[in-house]
């Protein structure tokens, strides 16, 4: 049996029919072809499936697409508005913070809803809050540099 | 995944009457985050999922100095372990539920999710069972209180009938609550508990709670009964600490040997003592 949700995708009101067993990140892989957020572990353990719920960091593995009725997406895709991208996106690029890629829309996701929540954390503060984000290649080392800059730049405007 | 049925009622009353209706074959939906793996991994395939997340009333916590913190079934590990009542005056509650998966998960997951799995590492099991919590349950009786020390009843085993939904948990406010709590893992963040202990110093009473070392969570009594009455010089906490250690049993596994833990039990309640006693 199919249900229908009725969310908010990436800024956009959608009407949408979904199986129960479906997860939200199945849902936005294959029914709209968002395919920044992977799945890694399929367990909540690497974050590349991170989106945020209502703002707040997610592994979409580990939610049911139906949970997400009345509520609001955003995936990497809806970080940038056209080719203007998020800061957060430019930084990961001049920082060089990445290097095969798979987990880095996780990452930025991580560190968005993070930044939202806490605009000029300390080292050690975006070090646990990426933790549950594993990244293979880079060490993490610029993928913190990346996300220090932006915390940074909030740091000037305050 | 296989398939289920998804309900989504709006009312205890509602869910209650749909778990029945299934007879044990469907399966309360929470936060999801051990439910959904489970799942997945087809250790559980029910017939029926019921989410609780919209029924009114389980999103709140309230606190006073009478009645003491209660903690509404579907908040968050994360709302929890940065709720100002909560941080103020039971700050062993928001350490042990800041510890719980990533960051990601603590948006998700909820204290009271992770008491009804009734795993015996669970990290917010100790500090509840140091502090003597209840937990609040409706049944299709009325609602009732039952003692957390009566709530585990084995590995993954609660003592919920079916048709019965936790709805919170009530904790006992003390004026004098000093707690530590201790999570020994393999690495920082993001993994389970080799061995957690909450260590709790209310006026001069000390207790002492115990995780992953036995098939449920657990209050070292004799320790306790050790502790009653004396100064806590380091001579008295290295016997409070063996004594404790007498007290679990765990298992070797994938995560610890059995001997490692129970190291790991004196290593944490010492520590745990040696900040409580200033």
């Amino acid at each position: 049996m199919k249900h229908e949700i009725y969310f908010t995708l990436n800024h956009e009101k959608i009407l949408h029919e979904v199986k129960a067993n479906k997860t939200l990140l199945q849902m936005l892989r294959e029914d709209f072809d968002l395919t920044g957020a992977k799945e890694g572990c399929g367990q909540g353990e690497c974050g590349a499936c991170t989106v945020l719920l209502n703002g707040k960091p997610i592994n979409s593995c580990l939610v049911l697409a139906v949970e997400v009725d009345g509520k609001e997406i955003t995936t990497i895709e809806g970080l940038s508005e056209g080719i203007n991208l998020d800061e957060l996106q430019k930084s990961f690029i001049t920082n060089g913070a990445l290097q095969c890629g798979y987990c880095t829309p996780g990452m930025i996701m991580t560190a968005k809803g993070f930044l939202n929540a806490n605009p000029t954390p300390t080292l050690e503060e975006i070090k646990v809050a990426i933790s549950g984000n594993l990244c293979r290649c880079t060490g993490y080392k610029r993928i913190i540099e990346a996300i220090i800059e932006v915390a940074e730049e909030n740091q000037s405007k305050d | 995944m296989k398939g289920f049925k998804y309900y989504k009622p709006q009312s205890l009353k509602e869910a209650s009457e749909l778990l029945k209706e299934y007879n044990g074959e469907a399966h309360i939906l929470n936060g999801g985050t051990d439910l959904i793996i489970r799942m997945k991994e087809n250790f559980l395939h029910p017939k029926a999922v019921v989410d609780i997340k919209h029924i009114p009333g389980l999103h709140a916590i309230t606190f006073d100095k009478e009645d003491g913190l209660r903690i509404g079934a579907c908040l968050s590990l994360g709302t929890i372990a940065h709720h100002r009542d909560v941080v103020e005056n039971f700050p062993i509650i928001a350490d042990s539920a800041e510890v719980v998966g990533s960051g990601q998960i603590r948006n998700r997951a909820t204290l009271v999710g992770n008491i009804c799995n009734a795993s015996p590492l669970a990290d917010t099991a100790t500090p509840l069972l140091a502090l003597d919590a209840e937990v609040i349950i409706y049944s299709p009786n009325g609602t009732k209180l039952i003692s957390i020390h009566h709530f585990f009843k084995g590995v993954r085993k609660n003592c919920l009938n079916v048709g019965e939904i936790v709805t919170g948990i009530k904790i006992p406010y003390s004026k004098n609550l000093k707690g530590a709590f201790k999570k020994g893992s393999r690495r920082q963040d993001v993994d389970l508990s080799t061995v957690c202990t909450s260590v709790v110093k209310i006026n001069d009473e000390i207790r002492i709670a115990l995780g992953a070392v036995a098939p449920t969570p657990i209050r070292g009594k004799m320790a306790e009964a050790f502790a009653k009455g004396k100064n806590l010089t380091h001579e008295t906490i290295t016997e409070i600490a063996k004594i404790a250690v007498a007290e679990a049993s765990p298992i070797d596994d994938v995560r610890s040997s059995k001997e490692y833990r129970l190291h790991m039990v004196e290593v944490l309640v010492t520590r745990s003592l040696e900040e409580l006693k200033v």
